[in-house]
C-alpha cells in the first residue's frame, strides 16, 4: 500500500516552487498587484501599530504578506528567545527583535535563501538580533527545546504536512514554552481540483 | 488546526478570528467564503516539564 504522503510527494515539489516563485515576487514587486492585500496596507488593516511601520526598513514593510497579526497575543517578554517560521523578508521578525530586546533572540526560518539574505539585511541596518536558517517548516533547523516563542503569519496552511509541522514546533519549544501564529483555516476539505493545482494552494 | 495542535500536545489551545481579513479580488474571496476559508489567531501552551 503506498503511502498517501509519499503520493503527493511530487505535488508538494512543485508546490515548494509555487511557494517560492509567489512569494518572491511580492518581495521583488511589492507595487503589484495581488489576490491577498500585503504591504502596509495589509499591516495596518490587522493593526500593527503605525510607529513600528514606520520604524521598520521599507523593504521589511513592502514585503509583508502575512494574514493576521501574531504580535496581538505574543506578549513577548525581554529575553525571550523567537522562531519567526516564514520569516519572510522579517517585518515580524524586526517588531519580536524590538519586543525582547537586546538580551533576547530572533530566529526566522524561511524556504528562500533570498528571503533570510533580505533579513540579516534587515537585522545589520536595524541593530537588532536576528538570525535566519534556511530550511522547512517540516523540518524546523533548530535545536529541540530551544525557543520560549513561535510565531508564525500565513504560512503553516502552505504545507501539505501539517501534523508534521505542529510536531516540529512543539519539538523546538522549551517546556512551557508558546505559540503565537495567524493562519489561514478551512472549514471544508478543499476540492481534489483546488488540492492539485499548486498556484491555487500557494495562494 | 485547533485539533492539531491538541493531539500533539499543546495545552490551553485558544483561537479567534481574524476579523479583518479578507481577499483583495472579489473572486477569491467569493470561493474562499465557499469553503468556509478564514484567517484565525491561534496560541497554545507547551506544557512545562512535571
Amino acid at each position: 500500500m503506498t503511502d498517501p504522503v509519499d503520493e503527493q510527494a511530487p505535488l508538494e515539489a512543485v508546490l515548494k516552487d509555487e511557494i517560492l516563485r509567489m512569494y518572491q515576487e511580492v518581495a521583488d514587486n511589492p507595487s503589484g498587484s495581488f489576490h491577498f492585500f500585503h504591504g502596509r496596507e495589509a499591516a495596518e488593516l490587522f493593526g500593527y501599530a503605525p510607529e513600528w511601520l514606520d520604524r521598520a526598513p521599507a523593504s521589511a514593510v513592502d514585503s509583508f504578506a502575512g494574514v493576521g497579526n501574531p504580535h496581538e497575543r505574543s506578549n513577548l517578554q525581554p529575553g525571550e528567545t523567537v522562531l519567526d517560521l516564514g520569516s519572510g523578508a522579517g517585518l515580524d521578525a524586526i517588531i519580536a527583535s524590538w519586543c525582547i530586546g537586546p538580551s533576547g533572540k530572533v530566529i526566522g526560518v524561511d524556504l528562500n535563501p533570498a528571503m533570510c539574505l533580505k533579513v540579516q539585511a534587515h537585522a545589520a541596518a536595524t541593530g537588532t538580533q536576528m538570525e535566519c536558517q534556511v530550511g522547512r517548516m517540516e523540518d524546523i533547523p533548530v535545536p529541540s527545546d530551544s525557543v520560549d516563542v513561535v510565531i508564525s503569519n500565513g504560512v503553516i496552511n502552505l504545507s501539505f504536512r501539517k501534523r508534521r509541522v505542529v510536531e516540529e514546533i512543539f519539538r523546538v519549544l522549551r517546556p512551557g514554552g508558546r505559540i503565537s501564529i495567524t493562519d489561514i483555516v478551512s472549514a471544508k476539505q478543499l476540492s481534489q481540483s483546488i488540492v492539485n493545482d499548486p498556484k491555487l494552494w500557494a495562494s | 488546526m485547533f485539533r492539531l495542535l491538541e493531539e500533539s500536545g499543546f495545552t490551553r489551545v485558544r483561537s479567534a478570528v481574524v476579523p479583518r481579513f479578507r481577499f483583495r479580488k472579489e473572486s477569491t474571496q467569493n470561493s474562499a467564503e465557499a469553503y468556509g476559508v478564514k484567517a484565525v489567531m491561534m496560541t497554545a501552551v507547551k506544557p512545562p516539564r512535571p
